[in-house]
């Protein structure tokens, strides 16, 4: 076959004949097609609807036998997640609930009693929820730029050692974080990093870094370099062939790596429990949290997840053209 | 292509990075102490003249994330309002509450003032030296006397019976039961498990008793449940429940003499793992395969399980309308039952509070003292008040703290006869033996008890004796 | 640092000039692009690496206050001839083996499903990649919950009512008899789930790429459609296909946080991935520094060594 792709077709094409984009039978296979892939996005989401229901159930809701799919949705898992509460001992519940009755509480307080519970403050989970945004974002930016000029240089020019230097980025993923939890904490406390933006997005970076420049190696690959030397003779700078010529048709394959690294630097857990305790504190750990007290506070952990889910899946969302488009222009081959 | 590059690169850079912060290479810090003995801070300000503490307005306490924290912030919020010192009460949850204390005492960090830490971090935190000795201050101070003597033994003192003394009893703590009186009460109920078993239906008085109610309430057609006990894997969960077993059966982990060949596998273990896998088979809720207490008051509260055990610090959110809202007024709780021999026994939890010795001198002292005025009867009774299980003889005993909740009689009972697990250094080791062959027992249903705790005495008696505990 | 790239060996011939400016910019931008890459990596890595390379060797706890005592290759003599290790590297290659090749296998699939536009397909492969965005730490709460055989939805959507007669997916039974196997199947199925989509979106970049004309000489030349994938659906897209297949099988051997949630490693040992022990020894109460780091290089070979074989597959890939 790989004649084939140095001579090209055979006869000239002169007009689009995929068979899929003529045909009527091909026609009735790209709807059939469609339903398949909307009842597969069905099926896989189910845990994500569950999820959802969760979030509006009560506590007691949430353990029933047999699961219950109709239930009077409630706020509370929303009130857990947003506020800090502690257990009212049984003395004061009555107290409370008169002030409840004439009127004195908000939505909020009103829910949390009906829970036994009285607000003591707000939670955390809105501060570290935008620590999150700040730590995710500017790292995925700096992994995404970094390993882009990196992974062009591997690509296109003759740098010398570079299996092993690729290998060498490769390698950086490789050691389980457990072993390298201790050493960067120490590292961390002298070097002044510990528990600040810097610190975790720094850190973020270098971990996503291995995979930007394998991925968007990978993508730049496949883009022909022909356009860039014709550019280049035509008196474009280096630069310029870049912004005009490499990044356009890279962008599929940047929005990947993008993707990839903000959802990787959004959830991160391990290091941000180990690395932070409370100014660059991210809201992964803080769910976690809701895990433990007298029970497992369910519908605060699927709100919380939910809540936290929905930045991420708007920017894919935002991203998806990019994602999904081919490429622009692939007549020419190397 | 060169592979001769990659190395020198590696090689210079190392070297630059190591020259740019040379005190993040691996301290070594002081000088080896033989890990039997404690080494730590002795010559620290608990015996000096007091230091000047008045540079000080604030004290951080970490503990994990449960309502017996919230508790103590209340008492926290107290000392505050008597002395302008602010306390805080920095909470993280369970599961990484330990990683996240020892890495930080790993690089001698001085964040957190005192710790509410574990018993079995004891051997660990002292010999280390992170813990400051505070054997002086509690005897000159006479608070070692307001304590019950056992949970003084247990959150306290270390190596056990040496007299010295790491951490002031916080919380007191130990495994317990709760069932539901709405079926121990009901008339039809008692009818029928008499007539099954010849004795009248009640609280059961040993193990015996306890399977027989386990199985009479076990009937999955109703998705009703003889029992909900500890069966998690990740740390210590299973072990501690197999304790409540263990104990009362007359077992031990050890001798006196540390020896655990015959001991850990005696017969009375084996019949302690036997009958711990015969109420998981015939009785454990659905779906508690990995439960430790969350899971198991899930279980209470859904209504699967018609006894439940957990850490009487869980308690409170069954008896809580809000948390438990169809079986909260239901709710009775007793100690664990006797073993064949009338043996009672269970698995300690709770903490003491410690101070750090990484922190000055000044900070100390502060802690000290706020200690020493936590200690004080009016306030340990104003803590029993909160909700925190106090240490403090003359509240336990009082009238007004049995009565106080359902459970703390039946708490008062437990912490007479309470054990725990090895607190030595090497106690994750030995956890890990156990928690493994118990799980592949007990949960996995794989192989029979003698083998399994044939091979943790073996292999228990292999790790002692590498750490010289066994000559 | 002395790269000439293809560009200017190709554009020899050119005024000289013009040619001069761009060598001397070409080799700067060289440095300029890779370095802040390599520097970065090497000042993050290089000090846990060689630490952790130091302690290996070494008898210490890292909560100790005790300088470590160097003990050669002990640490690493006792880990191999520990067959309970053997045993977590044995689960851990089966753990790999089933979720890569499931995830490949899927992803694949899927890729090639949604690959076609239709009227809100943007959506749908958004949606589809949801999974893959969520924590693995909620992720493994929420499956528990899910495989809970009473308040639980796994066994009440396949239609097991009765918890007594139904799987017991996370302690390994079926109607309490004993499943081998199934605690670290249904550990797996996360995964699978979980990570399918980061294989589809992957493969689904590397089909929009491959140009059109190809196809259409295809049908021109009455090529089958089942030519049509293996000769030019398949090794286009292998290269993208392989990077994903390292990425994953990488993850797999340093998965730990699923199953934590999950099962704890239990029941017994079924479910004790190599990166689990990893963890119960390095932290959890045991400490073992030293150990732990002579575990975690010997997975790094392991996994360096795997890594090879695939990148020797995919350079070849790329060259046919």
């Amino acid at each position: 076959m790989s004649d084939f792709y140095e001579t090209g077709p055979s006869k000239p094409v002169t007009e689009s004949i995929r068979v899929d984009k003529v045909s009527p039978r091909s026609r009735r296979i790209h709807s059939l097609r469609a339903i398949v892939v909307i009842a597969l996005a069905i099926f896989l989401l189910i845990p994500i609807f569950i999820m959802a229901m969760t979030a509006f159930k009560t506590r007691s809701d949430v353990v029933s036998s047999p699961p219950k799919t109709v239930f009077e949705p409630t706020l509370e898992g929303f009130v857990f997640l947003f506020t800090e509460r502690a257990i009212i001992t049984p003395g004061r519940i009555t107290k409370l609930q008169e002030a409840a009755e004439s009127g004195d509480l908000g939505l909020f307080d009103r829910i949390a009693l009906k829970s036994g519970q009285e607000i003591t403050g707000p939670s955390d989970y809105v501060t570290r929820l935008k620590n999150s945004l700040i730590i995710a974002g500017v790292s995925t930016l700096l992994s995404v730029i970094l390993g882009f000029f990196a992974a062009y240089a591997f690509s296109r020019f003759n740098v010398p050692g570079k299996d092993d230097l690729m290998f060498f980025i490769l390698s950086t993923r490789m050691l389980p974080a457990v072993v390298v939890t201790i050493p960067l904490f120490l590292m961390y406390r002298q070097l002044g990093l510990h528990d600040t933006h810097i610190g975790m997005i720094l850190l973020y970076t270098v971990f996503n870094l291995s995979l930007a420049v394998w991925l968007l190696k990978g993508f730049i690959d496949e883009i022909p370099t022909e356009y860039e030397e014709a550019a280049l003779v035509d008196g474009y700078t280096r630069m310029q062939a870049i912004r005009k010529i490499v990044l356009p048709q890279a962008m599929t394959g940047i929005a990947a790596t993008a993707v990839f690294c903000l959802i990787f630097a959004w959830n991160e857990y391990a290091f941000a429990l180990m690395l932070t305790s409370n100014t660059a504190r991210t809201a992964p750990p803080s769910i976690a949290t809701m895990l433990g007290r007298g029970g497992i506070e369910w519908s605060a952990i699927a709100a919380g997840s939910l809540g936290f889910l929905i930045p991420v899946v708007i920017v894919v969302f935002l991203l998806r053209d990019y994602l999904l488009r081919g490429v622009t222009f692939g007549a020419v081959r190397k | 292509m060169s592979r001769k590059l990659y190395l020198p690169i590696l090689l210079i850079a190392a070297m630059l990075l190591l020259a740019a912060c040379p005190s993040a290479a691996p301290a070594p810090a002081e000088p080896a102490a033989p890990a039997d003995q404690p080494a730590a801070a002795t010559e620290a300000p608990a015996e000096a003249p007091a230091a000047d503490t008045s540079g000080i307005d604030e004290l951080s306490i970490l503990w994990a994330q449960w309502d017996p924290a919230d508790y103590l912030q209340q008492v926290g919020n107290l000392y505050e309002e008597e002395t302008g010192i602010k306390v805080n009460i920095v909470q993280e949850p369970w599961g990484s509450f330990f990683d996240l204390f020892a890495t930080e005492m790993a690089s001698q960090g001085d964040t957190w003032d005192m710790v509410v830490g574990d018993s079995q971090w004891l051997g660990q935190m002292a010999t280390q030296g992170h813990y400051l000795d505070i054997t002086n201050f509690l005897v000159d101070n006479g608070i070692k006397d307001t304590v019950v003597p056992a949970t003084l033994v247990y959150y306290g003192e270390y190596p056990t019976g040496s007299g010295t003394y790491w951490a002031y009893p916080t919380e007191g703590d130990a495994d317990g039961f709760a069932y539901r009186k709405d079926l121990f009460e009901n008339p039809d109920e008692m009818a029928a498990f008499e007539k099954e078993f010849g004795y009248p239906l009640d609280i059961p008085q040993d193990y015996d008793q306890f399977m027989d109610i386990a199985k009479f309430f076990t009937r999955p057609d109703d998705g009703l449940y003889g029992v909900a006990i500890y069966t998690q894997k990740d740390y210590d969960a299973l072990t501690m429940g197999y304790e409540n077993t263990l104990f009362p059966f007359g077992a031990d982990w050890k001798d006196a003499d540390n020896n655990v060949m015959g001991v850990i596998n005696s017969p009375e273990a084996v019949a302690a793992a036997e009958y711990y896998r015969e109420l998981y088979d015939c009785c454990q809720a659905p779906g508690l395969s990995n439960a430790f207490f969350s899971e198991v008051n899930d279980a209470m509260i859904s209504g699967q399980a018609a006894m439940g055990m957990n850490y009487f610090a869980f308690f409170p959110a069954l008896v809580n309308p809000g948390t438990n809202p169809d079986y909260y007024d239901k709710m009775g709780f007793f100690q664990n039952p006797a073993g064949p021999s009338g043996e009672r026994g269970a698995a300690l939890g709770g903490q003491g509070l410690s101070v750090v010795s990484h922190i000055s001198p000044e900070r100390q002292q502060a802690a000290l003292d706020f200690i020493k005025w936590f200690s004080q009867d009016d306030m340990q009774a104003k803590w029993a008040e909160f909700g925190g299980y106090t240490t403090n003889q003359a509240v336990f005993e009082s009238e007004e703290f049995l009565n106080a909740t359902p459970y703390n009689r039946a708490f008062a009972q437990t912490m007479q006869n309470v054990k725990d697990f090895w607190n030595i250094p090497e106690f994750g080791q030995l956890l890990e033996v156990a928690q493994r062959e118990l799980s592949a027992y007990i949960v996995g249903g794989e192989g029979n008890a003698q083998d399994t705790m044939d091979r943790i005495a073996e292999e228990h008696d292999k790790i002692l004796r590498e750490a010289g505990y066994i000559q | 640092m002395t790269a000439i790239s293809q560009a200017q060996k190709e554009s020899t011939g050119q005024v000289q000039p013009r040619r001069q400016r761009r060598e001397l910019s070409d080799r700067a931008i060289l440095n300029l692009f890779i370095w802040p890459t390599l520097i970065l990596l090497i000042a993050w890595n290089l000090f846990p690496l060689i630490y952790s390379l130091f302690l290996s060797f070494t008898d210490y706890s890292a909560i100790a206050n005790k300088a470590p005592t160097w003990v050669g290759f002990q640490n690493y003599a006792d880990i191999l001839s520990d067959p309970q290790m053997w045993k977590y590297f044995a689960t851990t290659g089966r753990y790999a083996l089933v979720t890569v090749g499931m995830q490949t296998i899927l992803g694949f699939s899927l890729a090639v499903l949604v690959q076609e536009k239709f009227k809100g397909s943007g959506l749908v492969t958004t949606l589809i990649l949801v999974p893959m965005m969520l924590s693995p730490v909620v992720v493994g709460m929420f499956w528990k919950l899910m495989y809970n055989p009473s308040f639980g939805y796994f066994n009440f959507l396949l239609g097991f009512r009765n918890p007594s007669t139904a799987p017991e997916m996370l302690a390994g039974r079926f109607a309490g008899q004993p499943v081998p196997n199934l605690a670290l199947w249904a550990v797996a199925l996360v995964d699978i789930w979980m990570w399918t989509p980061f294989v589809m979106l992957l493969v689904l970049s590397g089909l929009k790429a491959i140009p059109d004309y190809l196809y259409e000489a295809a049908v021109i030349d009455r090529a089958s459609s089942w030519f049509q994938f293996w000769r030019i659906t398949v090794p286009q897209v292998m290269p993208l296909l392989m990077i994903a297949i390292l990425f994953r099988t990488i993850e797999a051997f340093k998965s730990f946080d699923l199953v934590m949630g999950l099962t704890g490693g239990g029941p017994g040992d079924q479910t004790e991935l190599i990166a689990v022990n990893l963890y119960r020894q390095a932290f959890l109460g045991q400490w073992r520094t030293g150990r732990a780091s002579a575990l975690a290089y010997i997975i790094l070979i392991v996994i360096i060594a795997i890594s090879n074989l695939y990148i020797r597959y995919l350079n070849q890939a790329k060259e046919d």
